[in-house]
């Protein structure tokens, strides 16, 4: 068969069914748009922190790395550089900044290192080849930061570091061109001795980055860890990368799982509007089969049918995709970036757009091909009236396959919550593998139900539910609100038990005090940033504040987890809540030892990956590595490579370092909280780099931190429900539609409009109400399997809440939507007049 | 040309007597010579049209063309001799939906290797031949019942097949409009020396062919005709 033939028999064919293909069209497109939207999302979250690393490291090696923001001394330098086979190095001193410009404030992760040795490390360094040499004040950021706080050409900004507080000249100018990688990357380039006087850190470095003569590798990484002497860490110079996949990671799968939920209503609503082309397309088969086309010829036919589809669905999924990218996906750093450099931009790789488009594809030959199947299942019974004669589909097996899914996915709910993804397609499959027995059921329990009633509305919604010749078209519409409920009951429920344990995790952590003094930046929300004291003393002495506490708090790389080290004071009455316990018992005894010398509190995936266990000794890998006993096991108290808790005076020691990250400020008994924050302000300085934030302010910033870092999925939820009731109703729309000629036997045979109109919103009621039913009762699973998940696998604080509410108020929604939807074409079709009904 | 030797196809009912669609037919059908089995619904009759069409193959028995057993061959073969040496009319008017006349009509022959230009310049005469040359650029939906079923003669005749298969073809006409096509067909055929084995209930059509036979209860029994539309003798 030429090609010719087939393009011709697309064409002829296609006016008739434009509508339909349409229909297909916008389905597959909201598949391949919400999968290709959460994949830029990822990736440019990934992205932009693998840019920013490759653009500092370029072709090195080894980094030989401080364990605090305070480093080592730089005379460390001239070590490394005289080891053998080592060719290069770059010292480099990295620190937290907030940047204060006339138009706002902005955290930056400000990079010092010397312009002379710029063209050694990558791209990004090699901007500072134009940075002003040693000595200047002058610093440079991308030109989308600066805007960000209202500089748009060179001029002097407060750089606040820690406590400090200086200016220095910022000239945006100067990485204007090239900075392709950069992009918005929340990054400042400095001369490394302007750094080191920022931060008070003169002589200081926190890196050095080598890079090794070919072949030496292993050579100069032992000379490096000698030089290290087990109190710096020695490393591949691209760990930061690393550190940020095993964050990003439970983020990342979550909403991988949620965006293949959205991909799968998406199908459903392809498939849908394919179904509307069944009958057209069953009809030319029998056509093709008996001019004699055989079945490589009947599949090329439609093979172009899916091609097309395929091709132009695919297009505007991505053009789609690329909008609600920008639009609702957008790469919201949240918590990540408070240890991270994440910028914002957008990074669309070539594998996101292949793997949008295959999908897109898949389901349109999918959808195509499913009349040919039929087709050929039943080519042995034949065509014209002998189908009439064929016996009922097989489908004995569904249900107990649906058994069998079921108890797969109760056996990972109790025995392998980390295969929750797994779960969920086990418990998707025996949703779908139930739907057509509790379909019929429905339907027989439908007919008892219209003999009591006796409404010839009831009885012709029966009649059409009955039909053999719907049901495939039936079962779809149902599939889709069983999917969008289900989704959306299991998404917004586990979003409900994380916030509700993320909120518990902040509020615990920051009950510790009444008043919290920390630096400055968004980039320091958990008060991870250490500054030289030099205001507690005063503050102490203020009318109306009985105590002034030290707090410490840092990040940690262990291993390949940058973990939270969270260290409140010794007399902290407590020191960790009982909600982040994973055994609410330990808590009179984890406290005591808290308050006591040398214990910690674990988060469970640092312990399981370090073997440790409660009551067990390690060394922890801080400045001064210090042996400590595990008191408890906890969760990770909301960041995803985990915690670990100590007391402060712990921490000093392990870290050898008196500076606090937070001063906690208790007051006296009937004192006014706002009004002694105003008091503390004063005493701080207007001027000062340390930010006072009432205990109320913090809560509130950090629930809101939770609920930004989980919109993503409230979001994907939204854009389910929203497809969901499209498709559901554009599909019923269009099954009325087609109808029409029947609707006018019906006039003729008597029945009035109100009846017939009753009669298709009966028949979609039945319909939709048992999908979004079956997908309530199994979203109400989902939701417990996918909590525990998360509290399992990824160790988040997650507090359970019962699962009926969602669900039932996602049933009632979704249903009434879609029917409220499908009464008006149902009106509309049912006014058809009875001539419609007679032939010429 | 056509031979059929005692074909017998049942159909098995779920917890009954199987059904007895055809039981033990034998015909032969010469070069050119049009074929009527005339019978009542049931009978039988579309299930003999299958089997000759290789849409079923037969429980026992064989259907021969110019010596070739075609029922039992695999499906590429089958489909290959329905392409190129049979044309089937049936009584349902499945045109394409939005498609022209002239696109209807060369669907048959889109199949083939000539493609799509070539298809629809060589089913041209064939259309003014069946009187349908000023409706060509027409949509199906646009056509008369007539006209759809002139159609359907046209795609069955394009690949200038040795033998065509009819089934209730003027079922959705009135009787005028049955005859016109009637007509239509056995000229068509006749002119080029087609064999046609058409299936009807209608004595009317029936009185079209040269020979007459009635289908019952899966088998076959031949009448007579006197060729101006009514059967003469039963049995």
């Amino acid at each position: 068969m030429k090609l010719s033939s087939i393009v011709r028999l697309y064409r002829v064919r296609l006016r008739a069914r434009l509508t339909q293909e349409l229909f297909a069209v916008l389905g597959i497109a909201i598949g391949v748009a919400l999968l290709f939207a959460s994949q830029v999302a990822n990736t440019s979250l990934d992205g932009s922190v693998q840019r920013l690393s490759a653009g500092i490291v370029g072709d090195m090696r080894f980094q030989i790395a401080g364990r605090d923001a305070r480093g080592f001394d730089a005379a460390l330098l001239s070590q490394v550089s005289r080891l053998p086979h080592v060719q290069a190095i770059v010292p480099v001193i990295e620190q937290n900044a907030n940047l204060v410009g006339g138009g706002g404030e902005r955290s930056v992760d400000m990079i010092g290192t010397d312009p002379h040795l710029a063209h050694l490390g990558g791209s990004i360094a090699q901007h500072l080849g134009s940075v002003p040499p040693r000595g200047a004040r002058v610093f440079a950021v991308p030109p989308a930061i600066a805007q960000d706080i209202g500089v748009f050409s060179a001029r002097p900004v407060t750089v606040q570091i820690g406590s400090s507080s200086a200016t220095a000249l910022l000239v945006p100018q100067l990485l204007a061109r090239g900075t392709g990688s950069l992009g918005e990357s929340p990054v400042a380039l400095a001369p490394l001795d302007l750094v080191q006087r920022l931060a008070g850190l003169p002589n200081r470095l926190t890196s050095i980055y080598v890079r090794s003569a070919p072949r030496f590798d292993r050579l100069v990484k032992a000379e490096l860890e000698r030089l290290a002497g087990g109190r710096l860490n020695v490393r591949s110079a691209d760990i930061t990368t690393r550190l940020f996949r095993r964050a990003a990671g439970p983020v990342d799968q979550s909403t991988g799982l949620f965006s293949a939920l959205s991909a799968l209503v998406g199908f459903l609503f392809a498939f849908n509007a394919l179904m509307l082309t069944v009958p057209q397309r069953r009809s030319l088969i029998e056509d093709l089969r008996l001019d004699g086309y055989t079945r490589s010829m009947i599949v090329q036919v439609l093979a172009l049918d899916a091609l097309v589809l395929g091709v132009v669905a695919s297009v505007l999924g991505l053009l789609l995709g690329d909008v609600l990218s920008v639009a609702v996906f957008s790469a919201n750093p949240g918590y990540l970036s408070f240890a991270f450099p994440i910028g914002e931009q957008r990074i669309v790789t070539w594998q996101s757009v292949t793997f949008a488009v295959l999908s897109g594809m898949l389901a349109a030959g999918a959808g195509v091909l499913t009349p040919l199947r039929a087709e050929i299942a039943e080519r042995r019974a034949g065509l014209l009236q002998l189908r009439a004669r064929q016996s009922r589909p097989q489908s004995w097996w569904l249900l107990p396959t649906a058994g069998a899914c079921l108890a797969g996915t109760t056996f990972i709910l109790v025995a392998e919550p980390q295969a929750a993804i797994v779960g969920v397609v086990s418990l998707t499959l025996a949703l779908l593998l139930c739907l057509p027995a509790l379909l019929d059921l429905v339907i027989r329990a439908s007919g008892r139900l219209q003999t009591l009633l006796s409404g010839a509305a009831s009885y012709l919604a029966v009649i059409e539910l009955r039909s053999r010749s719907n049901r495939p078209r039936s079962l779809a519409i149902a599939a889709t609100g069983a999917i969008a409920v289900f989704g959306s009951v299991s998404i917004q429920g586990a979003r409900d038990s994380l916030q509700r344990g993320l909120d518990a995790s902040a509020r615990a952590i920051d009950s510790g005090a009444d008043i919290w003094v920390t630096p400055a930046g968004t980039a320091n929300s958990l008060a991870t940033m250490p500054f030289v004291d030099r205001v507690s003393a005063s503050l102490a002495q203020l009318p109306g504040v009985r105590e002034v506490r030290l707090y410490r708090s840092s990040f940690l790389d262990w291993g390949s987890r940058r973990i939270w080290v969270l260290a409140p004071p010794r007399t902290d009455s407590h020191p960790i809540a009982a909600s982040q316990l994973l055994h609410d018992g330990d808590l009179p005894s984890a406290t005591a030892r808290l308050r006591g010398h040398g214990w910690v509190v674990v988060s469970q995936a640092i312990a399981s990956e370090h073997h440790l266990h409660t009551g067990g000794t390690f060394t922890l890998p801080s400045t001064e590595p210090t042996s400590l006993r595990v008191a408890a096991l906890s969760t990770n108290m909301g960041w995803p490579p985990g915690a670990i808790v100590l007391n402060a005076d712990d921490y000093a020691r392990a870290w050898a370092s008196e500076q606090p990250s937070a001063l906690q400020v208790e007051l006296a008994p009937g004192a006014s909280a706002v009004a002694v924050g105003r008091e503390v302000k004063q005493a701080v300085g207007t001027g000062s780099a340390l930010r006072v934030e009432t205990l109320a302010e913090r809560v509130r910033l950090h629930y809101g931190t939770a609920s930004q870092g989980l919109s993503r999925l409230t979001q994907i939820r939204t854009l389910v429900l929203i497809a969901a009731v499209l498709a559901m109703a554009a599909a019923m729309g269009a099954m009325i539609w087609q109808r029409r000629v029947r609707l006018a036997d019906m006039k003729v045979d008597g029945f009035s409009r109100l009846v017939l109109w009753r009669s298709l919103v009966w028949e979609s009621a039945i319909l939709l109400g048992l999908g979004c039913a079956v997908g309530a009762a199994f979203g109400a699973y989902g939701q417990v399997l996918l909590s525990r998940a998360l509290s399992v696998v990824t160790g988040f604080p997650v507090i359970e809440s019962s699962p009926l509410a969602p669900a039932a108020s996602s049933f009632l929604l979704i249903t009434a939507v879609a029917v409220g939807m499908v009464a008006v074409p149902g009106y509309v079709a049912a006014r058809v007049r009875p001539a419609v009904g007679l032939p010429e | 040309m056509l031979e059929l030797r005692e074909l017998v196809k049942h159909f098995p009912v779920p917890a009954g007597t199987p059904v007895r669609a055809v039981d033990g037919v034998s015909l032969n059908v010469a070069g050119g010579e049009f074929v009527a089995l005339y019978g009542p619904s049931g009978s039988g009759k579309t299930t003999l049209l299958m089997l000759i069409a290789a849409l079923l193959r037969p429980d026992a028995g064989s259907v021969l063309l110019d010596g070739r057993d075609i029922s039992s061959l695999p499906d590429p073969e089958a489909a290959r001799y329905r392409l190129h040496d049979l044309g089937f009319v049936r009584q349902t008017l499945n045109l394409m939906p939005g498609a022209t006349a002239l696109d209807n009509a060369a669907l048959k022959l889109m199949g083939t290797d000539i493609g799509a230009r070539e298809a629809r310049r060589r089913i041209v005469p064939l259309l003014e031949r069946l009187g349908l040359g000023e409706r060509r650029s027409h949509r199906a939906e646009q056509l008369s019942m007539g006209e759809r079923q002139r159609v359907m003669i046209a795609r069955a005749l394009s690949t200038e097949p040795k033998l065509l298969l009819a089934d209730e073809p003027t079922g959705s006409l009135d009787s005028t409009r049955g005859r016109e096509v009637l007509e239509l067909l056995a000229q068509s055929c006749r002119e080029r020396r087609v064999s046609v084995v058409l299936v009807t209930h209608d004595p009317q059509a029936a009185s079209f062919a040269d020979r007459v036979f009635a289908l019952r209860d899966g088998r076959l029994v031949e009448r007579e005709s006197d060729r101006t539309g009514a059967v003469l003798k039963v049995g």
